[in-house]
C-alpha cells in the first residue's frame, strides 16, 4: 500500500491538516503513529482506512480494511452478536462464517455472555469490545486502530495486543494510534509522528535515525538491531537434530543455540521476542514442519535488552 | 452490496425512525383519498404525497447510523457504497409504500372519470404506480442532495429538504408535476396517460443526485482530527 503526496484539508481555503505525506507500507508490518492532540493523527488513520479521501495525492494498493474507532456508539438498535454478524457480512464473510467469527471474538474478549445483549445496554468497555471484534472478525489485510485499547479492561488489552501481532504475523498491516507510549513497545516495525501536518519518521528503536520515508518502511525482517525496553518472553524450543529454525518467525526473535551443538543431539534454541509476539511465535514453532517441541517459556525483565537480532 | 442493504434496512426497521414519515403519509392519505372518489384523482394525490415522504425517508436513512459505526462500515466496504446502500434502502422502502398505496387507492376508488365515464382499472392503476414511482425517485433525489454529505448541518438540511420537495412537486416542467397532472387531467377527459417520459427523466435525475451524494461521502470531516 502506497501513499503518494497525500494532503487533506477541510473546505476550500481551509488550512492543511496533512500535507505531502509519502508512505510505503509493506504487508506484514506494524506501524505506530504518534502526535499531539489535534495534530492530524486521526485524519491520517481515516485516510489510510479509506473512510476519508485525500484532497491531493493518491493512495493505492489498499487491501481489505477494517477500522476500530476509539469510542463505539451505543445508539445502534442491534444485539452485539447481531451487529457483528451483519458487519462480518459487510466485510465479505458468508453468513455462517460471520456468525461463528462474531461468537469467537466475543468469547476471546470475554464478552460471550453479552452476545444477546442490546448494544444500548452494554457498558462502555463491553461496547468497545464489540468495536474491536468488528475489526478483527474478517481477518483484514489492513487493520487501522484509533486508540482502540481505550476503555478495554486489562485482559482485553492483552487479547488485542496478541490479535494485532497475530495479524502482522499473518502478513497483514496494522496501523495504530494509542495514548499509552508503552502500548506494544518494541513491537512496531516503524513509528511515525504527525507534526505540523507532516509525517516524520521517529527513531523507533531509540538509536536508529529517521529513515527516508520514500524508501518505505522496513519489513519485519529488515529491522534495525536496536530494541527498546518492553516485556519480553524467552522460549526454549527443541527440534530434530540438525534442524534449522524456520524462516521468518513472527516477532523477529533474538535466538541462539543452547549448549554445545552435537551432531546427533536434538537442536535446542532459545528465542526471545516482545511479549506481544509470543503467542504467534509459539504457534509458528508448533506448526512448523518438522514441528518444534517447546521446553520452557519464561518472561524476562523489561529492561533487559538482548544483543544480536536473529538472522 | 446485499450485506450493506440488509444492514441498512435492519438499521431503518429497528430504529423506528421510519414512523414519523409513515404517519405523515397516512395523515395526508386520510385527508386526500376518500372512498368512491374518481380513481385517477386519488392516484394523482397519492403519488404527489410520496415525494416529500420519500425525501424524509432518505434523511432518516442517511442520518441513522452513528458516525463511528459508519466509519467501521465505510472502512470495510467504502464510504460511497455505504452511502449508496442508505439511499437505496430509503428508495426501496418508499417504493414499497408506492405499491401498497396504489393498490389501496385502486381498491377504494371509483373506477370512473370526473364525469362518470368508465375507465380501465388496470391501466389506471399502472399509470398511478408509475406516477408514484416518479415521485419516489424525485423525492430520493431531493433527499440525496439536501442532506449529509452535501448539506451537513441540520439547520440547513431540514428546511432545504422541505423546500426542495415542494419546489420539485409544483414547479413547471417538473416530471412529478407532469406525472400527477397527467393523471388528474386524464380524470376529466376520461383518458389514462402513462407517465413514461416523466418516469425516465426522474430516474436520470435521481441517479445523478445519488451519484453526487455518494461521490462526496468520502469528503466529510471526521469525528476527531
Amino acid at each position: 500500500m502506497r501513499l503518494t503526496g497525500v494532503g487533506r484539508r477541510y473546505g476550500i481555503g481551509g488550512s492543511w491538516v496533512l500535507r505531502g505525506v509519502d508512505l510505503d507500507v509493506r504487508p506484514g508490518s506494524l506501524v505506530r503513529i504518534e502526535g499531539a492532540n489535534g495534530s492530524g493523527k486521526s485524519t491520517l488513520l481515516r485516510l489510510l482506512a479509506g473512510i476519508d479521501a485525500p484532497t491531493t495525492g493518491r493512495i493505492t494498493g489498499r487491501p481489505r480494511t477494517a477500522f476500530v474507532p476509539e469510542r463505539f456508539p451505543a445508539a445502534l438498535p442491534f444485539t452485539a452478536i447481531g451487529y457483528l454478524t451483519m458487519l462480518g457480512r459487510v466485510h465479505g464473510l458468508s453468513r455462517s462464517a460471520a456468525a461463528s467469527a462474531a461468537a469467537l471474538w466475543l468469547e476471546r474478549f470475554g464478552a460471550a455472555e453479552h452476545a444477546r445483549t442490546r448494544l444500548s445496554e452494554l457498558s462502555k468497555g463491553s461496547s468497545q469490545k464489540v468495536a474491536v471484534a468488528q475489526g478483527l472478525l474478517a481477518d483484514p489485510g489492513l487493520l487501522v486502530l484509533d486508540e482502540a485499547w481505550t476503555g478495554l479492561d486489562q485482559a482485553s488489552r492483552a487479547v488485542l495486543d496478541r490479535a494485532v501481532t497475530d495479524r502482522v504475523a499473518a502478513g497483514a498491516t496494522v496501523v495504530y494510534v494509542d495514548h499509552d507510549p508503552g502500548r506494544l513497545a518494541g513491537v512496531p516495525d516503524a513509528v511515525f509522528r504527525v507534526d505540523a501536518g507532516r509525517l516524520v519518521a521517529v527513531a523507533s528503536a531509540g538509536t536508529a535515525g529517521a529513515a527516508d520515508l520514500r524508501d518505505g518502511l522496513p519489513g519485519p525482517r529488515g529491522r534495525s538491531a536496536a530494541r527498546p525496553a518492553g516485556p519480553r518472553v524467552s522460549i526454549e524450543a527443541e527440534g530434530p537434530s540438525g534442524a534449522h529454525l524456520p524462516e521468518g518467525l513472527p516477532g523477529d526473535p533474538v535466538h541462539g543455540p543452547l549448549g554445545p551443538v552435537a551432531p546427533d543431539a536434538p537442536a535446542v534454541h532459545r528465542l526471545t521476542v516482545a511479549a506481544a509476539h509470543s503467542d504467534a511465535l509459539l504457534r509458528a514453532l508448533l506448526a512448523a514442519r518438522p514441528a518444534w517441541h517447546i521446553r520452557a517459556v519464561t518472561t524476562t525483565e523489561p529492561a533487559h535488552v538482548e544483543g544480536e537480532p536473529g538472522r | 452490496m446485499t450485506a450493506l442493504l440488509r444492514y441498512q434496512a435492519a438499521l431503518l426497521a429497528r430504529s423506528h425512525r421510519w414512523l414519523p414519515p409513515l404517519l405523515l403519509y397516512l395523515a395526508l392519505m386520510a385527508i386526500g383519498v376518500q372512498t368512491g372518489e374518481p380513481i385517477l384523482d386519488s392516484l394523482g394525490f397519492a403519488a404527489a404525497v410520496l415525494l416529500p415522504v420519500t425525501a424524509w425517508l432518505v434523511r432518516v436513512c442517511v442520518t441513522n447510523e452513528p458516525g463511528a459505526a459508519r466509519d467501521c462500515a465505510a472502512a470495510a466496504a467504502g464510504p460511497a457504497r455505504v452511502h449508496l446502500a442508505a439511499l437505496l434502502t430509503a428508495l426501496l422502502a418508499a417504493t414499497g409504500l408506492a405499491v401498497v398505496g396504489t393498490a389501496f387507492v385502486t381498491a377504494v376508488s371509483d373506477p370512473r372519470g370526473t364525469r362518470h365515464e368508465d375507465l380501465p382499472v388496470w391501466s389506471a392503476a399502472g399509470a398511478g404506480l408509475l406516477a408514484a414511482v416518479t415521485c419516489v425517485l424525485l423525492g430520493a433525489a431531493v433527499g440525496a442532495v439536501c442532506n449529509r454529505p452535501v448539506l451537513r448541518s441540520t439547520a440547513w438540511a431540514v428546511p432545504t429538504t422541505v423546500l426542495g420537495a415542494f419546489v420539485v412537486l409544483f414547479v413547471g416542467g417538473s416530471p412529478a408535476r407532469a406525472a400527477v397532472n397527467g393523471l388528474v387531467n386524464g380524470s376529466r377527459t376520461a383518458t389514462v396517460t402513462v407517465p413514461l417520459v416523466p418516469l425516465a427523466v426522474a430516474a436520470v435525475l435521481a441517479a445523478a443526485a445519488m451519484s453526487v451524494a455518494c461521490a462526496l461521502s468520502a469528503r466529510q470531516p471526521g469525528g476527531g482530527t
